[in-house]
């Protein structure tokens, strides 16, 4: 099994002198290849911080992190880009779809930039859609949708590239308990089908069920619980 | 274009609304950059149409036609440089004409050249005129509209001289009004009705010679003739009275027009622009590259600034169509080339305030935000 994701002793400070918060404080993290990883933590712990950091949007004070075996240091931002775009998917909180894209189009615009052939992008877009079934709403846009459905397809567009790890900020937050249950066992079920990792960041617990493992951000570093515990 | 074309096809009032504002804005700059070009079209087609690149007039005349005055000496003088066919006497003379059959009055500028000259009238229809013959005007093409008709008589109100109108010119306006062509006999015979001088031996004054010549030989005939001074046809033609200040405030309308447009559509932009400033941050999350996402926003700017010209232009043309004859309305391909070149330049400048701004959103904003 190879690291998808890899962070070793990553800090990350904000302010300096007296003021000098650390977010992050030497946080190691090791993702493997078919591992879906919940990290919890009440509001205001650094799980935006970590996530940003692990997702290439934010450099770290220190600390090295790989991802798919690269490394980030040292790399500029177009690279970082272009990194996202290929070895990263992202889902954000209340899916963040495009509003003026049909559902079709949200995945096809993403392959599009992934430089995926048409054919290609067409018959991936059709298979996720029809794994997420979503394929009836492929001509909707996401104003048509509803809050589970929007998830949906956020997690088939995040998949669209075929990234080494999916990254899900708070994915639930904006759907029911079912609702909710649904999106995260749908991650789950992606990341054994595809054969990928993801890592997903939440403050709620009920949504642990297809974890393999859940860690816990307690004052910069992240802490495992033993499932059964919970 | 992936996202600039959808996201115009979602939003259509918006877009819509946005392009009916360009093309009202992009109207009003063809039109009234038309009315100007008629309007300085109307004043000094008839010097605009000559076939002469320079002219003499006297030194001391401020570069006017009317202000000038010179005499044979002077245009043996430059016909010795330039060759008898590239020079060409023209007097100039302002006046009022009656006619008897329609009973109106027209103010005329009576042009009085060299029939078998450089500056010839080209009559469109009726007959030509020659050096030799008495008593007939070639008149501009617009008399018509006063009743002046080819056979018509008209009468010089200053000297009571009778003409009879032969053939007619077309644009061929001087200061806003008809040029009417007279050979220079009856020249010679209108300023001898005027003042009684003993001029009948040496012939009458003329007020500029027309010339067709290159650089080498302005210096030349600058060197050689004196008391003269040698304009260009633009300075010639800046010079008309009234000719300045009214393509001057003309143009002040157009070039505020432009900056207008420009800032209307700059603001329009931005507002937009501000309001997806979550979305860009979404898209550069996911890795989309910064130069795609401005040529995403420069190019619906560019849809829209020619999509509404393209309307504005058929407006334009269409208007034309139905303005009264008395109206000038002139646009040439070159002008509206220039017109539109400068419109949609105008339009892009302000889309990169928008490009700026995109630049600057973070990808960090897609992550830890609740709304959408």
């Amino acid at each position: 099994m190879s690291a998808k994701l890899l962070m070793k002793q990553v800090t990350k400070t904000y302010g300096d002198g007296d003021t000098m918060v650390s977010v992050l404080n030497n946080l190691n993290l090791i993702v493997n290849e078919g591992e879906f990883v919940a990290v919890l933590g009440p509001s205001g712990t650094g799980k935006s911080t970590f996530l940003s950091a692990a997702g290439a949007l934010l450099t770290p004070t220190s600390g090295e992190i790989f991802i798919d075996g690269e490394s980030l240091t040292d790399k500029s931002k177009s690279e970082l880009t272009e990194l996202r775009l290929e070895k990263i998917g992202f889902m954000f909180q209340s899916a963040q779809l495009l509003p003026y894209l049909k559902v079709e189009e949200q995945l096809l615009f993403v392959a599009k930039q992934g430089k995926m052939s048409s054919k290609e992008a067409k018959e991936r877009a059709a298979d996720l859609m029809k794994r997420l079934d979503i394929w009836k709403r492929r001509n909707h846009y996401p104003e048509q949708l509803s809050g589970g459905e929007k998830q949906r397809v956020a997690i088939a567009r995040a998949w669209m590239n075929k990234p080494a790890i999916l990254f899900a900020d708070e994915p639930t937050a904006s759907l029911d308990f079912k609702r909710g249950r649904e999106v995260v066992r749908m991650i789950a079920d992606e990341v054994k089908s595809e054969g990928k990792a993801a890592v997903m960041v939440t403050h709620d617990e009920r949504m642990l069920e297809w974890c393999d493992r859940v860690l816990h951000l307690e004052d910069g570093h992240l802490v495992e619980h033993e499932l059964s515990k919970i | 274009m992936f996202l600039a074309l959808r996201e115009m096809r979602h939003s259509k009032a918006r877009y819509l609304l946005i392009m009916v504002i360009m093309l009202l804005v992009s109207f009003l700059v063809l039109f009234v950059t038309g009315l100007a070009r008629g309007l300085a079209y109307a004043n000094i087609s008839a010097i605009e149409n000559m076939p002469a690149n320079y002219y003499v007039v006297q030194k001391d005349a401020d570069q006017t036609f009317r202000r000038s005055q010179l005499t044979d000496a002077e245009l043996n003088s430059v016909r010795a440089v330039v060759g008898d066919n590239n020079a060409s006497s023209l007097a100039l003379q302002m006046s009022t004409v009656t006619t008897k059959d329609a009973d109106t009055k027209a103010d005329v500028t009576f042009f009085a050249v060299d029939m078998n000259g450089l500056l010839a009238p080209k009559v469109i229809e009726g007959d030509k005129i020659t050096n030799d013959t008495q008593g007939s005007v070639i008149v501009d093409r617009d008399l018509e509209q006063s009743g002046i008709m080819i056979g018509s008589t008209i009468q010089d109100q200053a000297t009571g001289k009778e003409f009879k109108v032969t053939g007619y010119v077309e644009n061929s306006s001087y200061s806003h009004t008809p040029v009417v062509y007279i050979n220079n006999k009856d020249w010679q015979g209108m300023r001898q009705g005027v003042n009684q001088a003993s001029e009948a031996t040496s012939g009458a004054p003329f007020n500029v010679i027309a010339l067709n010549a290159n650089a080498g030989q302005v210096d030349k005939i600058s060197a050689s003739t004196k008391n003269v001074e040698v304009i260009t046809q633009k300075e010639a033609i800046s010079n008309i009275p009234g000719y300045s200040s009214e393509q001057g405030s003309l143009l002040m309308m157009i070039a505020f027009l432009f900056v207008i447009a420009g800032f209307v559509l700059a603001v329009f932009f931005y507002v937009i622009t501000i309001q997806k400033t979550s979305q860009f941050g979404i898209l550069k999350a996911m890795g989309t590259k910064m130069s795609y996402l401005a040529w995403s926003v420069v190019g619906q700017v560019m849809i829209l600034a020619i999509a509404s010209l393209s309307i504005s232009l058929l407006l334009t043309f269409g208007m034309n169509r139905v303005l009264p004859d008395t109206m000038p309305f002139q646009l040439e391909p070159s002008t509206i080339l220039l017109t539109s070149g400068l419109f949609v330049g105008m339009s892009l400048l302000g889309s990169l305030i928008s490009v700026a701004k995109v630049a600057k959103v973070d990808a960090l904003e897609a992550i830890g935000r609740a709304g959408a």
